[in-house]
């Protein structure tokens, strides 16, 4: 069955997409590459990929990062599948830890983006449903919040307070355990 | 001051059963600490953590004064509020209206070492009567508020006795709005008579996949309705709970895919563990007074694993394999404190090992061997010749204090071949060698026969050796001796923890993406 199997994953590894941005950019990618986004993966298994892929919610500057993410991971997964079959191998799984670390590396390098960034990412990263992608980035606003006050953050994220000074402290004292 | 107040009370009852283990109160007080550390080390992490790993966030011009946040769908922002600490998530109720009806719409992740002023991912040694009320108090709260559904559950640091009524209601609130993961580690010793048991609650929590308990005492299940059932329950582990045979043998049966099961610091009552389940792939009992384990049918099985015990006046363990066909790894046997039993042959020292006292499948073995006492190290030739099919072996040689009878090369020569040794174990790693006759015995043997060997790894035990040329001089005999396989001189390291420390982790253990788990986190 492995041996059937692993030619046909071949053949798609060495598949082309190729994907278009909302200013009309093109981009080649391997399938492997592309389809760690579920939403490409769909419409490849519905064999409307002639032509091109239309994104006209992504950018080419944000597409031109989330295929960077793409292509680090996908070698990663490629990694992955080929170390568990050879379980007695020892030197497998050598590569596979450093590998890992490396890729660890990689995702804390690959947000070192300013925050319109970030928020792109985040967008883009759902739309195409790379839930990799959308972990790291929902991770790294999560992280900017913590330990922080209401106050703090709204003046970090420009966020405009609407609540009634009423409605204010109502929440507060629903909620007192929380602010203590 | 507060915090000199004692962690646990210890009732008379607890006390004597302690006793009659041979632990006295001081070492109790010890026990208590050291068995709550094993409990945070064995539970997986909070889901959310205090730490703020990718803090940093570099400003661009600030986006022009651009709400970008807010802007996200309801389904993102719930996402980014179910990975804070609960008491993060809670206060962006209060940053707008857009964010106000976030958190209660999100799935609630608690771990209620978060509530405490320190407010960090590990479980306290020491939480005094106060801050244990206030972290209670805000969890009954937190439960009442939320409507659910409930992602993860991690309640530590409170004294649930005291709060039964309050327990119950707790258990409701989860029961009721659909729990996933619940670990209730409450902070008193179970032991007594007038403990009662936590509410049965617990049986209507049917979305359940993760559950582990701590210092309770198991609900009696004898009077539960026929229905009651963990359907998705994937992972269980009971942390010095009292539980007995019966209610064990009634979780197995209720809970169909249950693939992890461990017992950790189980004292009470002395169990006879019978593994009946269609679906357990991995049974990890650690410091546990487990009297036997029967492997009756356990078809999925493919890790069981012992560490530790009760030492002093525990008596020993019966490991029984009946039908465990995918039994893959099996450790650490020790011939001291364990009998094992293959099928309905028990192994003894000399036993003539037919095919139904076999366990072929087993390609991972790991020992506890005392080499200096000879009713020990008789046992091996049999052991070995029971897993015909182990590949990788691991041994740790224990010390003795008063050496009986040792074993010398001779006895290893007449012991015969050995299927496993001969054709198949690629790797051994020796742990804690000291030098001593009988260990380098058996290692002559071992390299003299072990055709198939690429890897030998000797620990040497911490300290034990002054000087590199001791350590040389010691293992002189395994260099000259004439190797079968055309592998390799071994590899000598000193071991980094001391004598006799087991470096185990039951989460890794539990990896099935660790292939050799005892072999972490050396690369082997």
């Amino acid at each position: 069955m492995a041996s059937a199997g692993s030619g046909d994953e071949k053949a798609a590894a060495a598949a082309m997409i190729t994907l278009i941005s909302s200013d009309n950019e093109k981009f080649e990618v391997t399938e492997a590459t592309a389809t760690l986004s579920q939403t490409i993966r769909h419409m490849i298994e519905d064999g409307c990929t002639d032509g091109g892929v239309p994104l006209p919610n992504v950018t080419s500057k944000i597409l031109a990062r989330v295929i960077e993410y793409c292509k680090k991971h996908a070698t990663a997964a490629a990694g992955e599948e080929g170390s568990s079959s050879s379980f007695s191998d020892a030197a497998f799984l050598e590569v596979d830890r450093a590998f890992l670390e490396e890729l660890e590396e990689f995702d804390d390098a690959f947000l070192e983006v300013d925050r319109a960034t970030l928020f792109d990412l985040i967008l883009a990263a759902n739309y195409l449903d790379i839930k990799g992608l959308l972990n790291l980035t929902c991770q790294k606003v999560a992280d900017s919040v913590k330990g922080k006050t209401p106050e703090q953050i709204r003046e970090m994220y420009n966020i405009v307070n609407d609540l009634t000074p009423e409605e204010e402290a109502e929440i507060r004292r629903e909620t007192q355990w929380a602010f203590e | 001051m507060a915090n000199q107040e004692p962690p646990f009370l210890v009732d008379g009852e607890t006390m004597s059963i302690f006793r009659s283990r041979g632990i006295d109160q001081q070492q109790l007080e010890s026990n208590i600490e050291s068995t709550l550390a094993h409990i945070h080390n064995s539970i997986p992490g909070p889901p959310v953590s205090a730490d703020a790993h990718l803090c940093i966030l570099p400003d661009s011009d600030g986006g022009g004064g651009v709400d970008r946040v807010s802007g996200l769908p309801d389904a993102l922002l719930r996402d980014i509020v179910s990975r804070l600490p609960i008491k993060d998530a809670a206060r962006t109720a209060a940053l707008s209206r857009r964010w106000r009806p976030i958190w209660l719409s999100a799935p609630l992740v608690l771990a209620d070492t978060h509530l405490l002023p320190a407010g960090r991912d590990r479980i306290p040694k020491h939480v005094d009567l106060a801050e244990s009320s206030a972290v209670a108090a805000a969890v009954s709260r937190i439960l009442a508020a939320h409507p659910g559904p409930f992602r993860c559950i991690r309640l530590a640091c409170s004294h649930m006795d005291d709060g039964h009524a309050r327990v119950a209601r707790w258990l409701h609130h989860l029961a009721v709005k659909g729990v996933h993961e619940l670990y209730l580690i409450n902070r008193q010793w179970p032991f007594s008579p007038t403990t009662r048991h936590m509410p049965a609650t617990m049986f209507s929590m049917a979305s359940l996949t993760r559950l582990y308990l701590g210092f309770w005492r198991f609900p009696d299940t004898a009077g539960l309705l026929r229905g009651a059932a963990f359907p998705h329950l994937r992972e269980l582990g009971l942390c010095s709970v009292v539980i007995e045979n019966s209610d064990i043998d009634f979780v197995l049966a209720r809970s169909p895919v249950l693939k992890f099961l461990c017992l950790q610091g189980h004292m009470h009552p002395r169990l006879n563990l019978r593994l009946v389940s269609q679906s357990l792939r991995c049974v990890q009992i650690h410091w546990s007074d487990v009297e036997t384990i029967d492997v009756v049918d356990a078809p999925c099985l493919e890790r069981l694993i012992l560490c530790g015990h009760w030492k002093k006046k525990c008596k020993g363990t019966r490991i029984k394999i009946g039908h465990a066909p995918a039994l893959h790894l099996l450790g650490y046997f020790e011939p001291e404190d364990h009998a094992l039993c293959i099928g309905n042959t028990t192994i003894k020292a000399g036993t003539l090992v037919n095919e139904s006292a076999m366990a072929p499948s087993v390609k991972i073995l790991a020992l506890q061997v005392r080499f200096g006492v000879r009713n020990d190290a008789k046992m091996l030739p049999s052991v070995f010749r029971c897993f015909p099919n182990v590949e990788r072996l691991h041994i740790h040689s224990k010390r003795t204090d008063e050496p009986i009878g040792k074993l010398n090369f001779k006895f290893w020569q007449e012991a015969g071949a050995i299927e496993c040794v001969k054709s198949h174990i690629s790797l051994l790693i020796f742990q804690d060698f000291r030098g001593e006759k009988s260990e380098l015995a058996f290692l002559k043997f071992f390299i003299e026969s072990a055709k198939m060997l690429k890897n030998l790894v000797i620990m040497c035990a911490k300290g034990c050796f002054k000087s590199k040329a001791e350590m040389k001089s010691k293992l002189q005999t395994l260099v000259a001796a004439k190797k079968a396989s055309k592998c390799c001189l071994p590899q000598v390291y000193e071991s980094a923890i001391p004598e006799g420390g087991c470096s185990w982790n039951f989460q890794i253990w539990s990896d099935f993406s660790h292939a050799d788990p005892f072999a972490y986190p050396a690369k082997f």
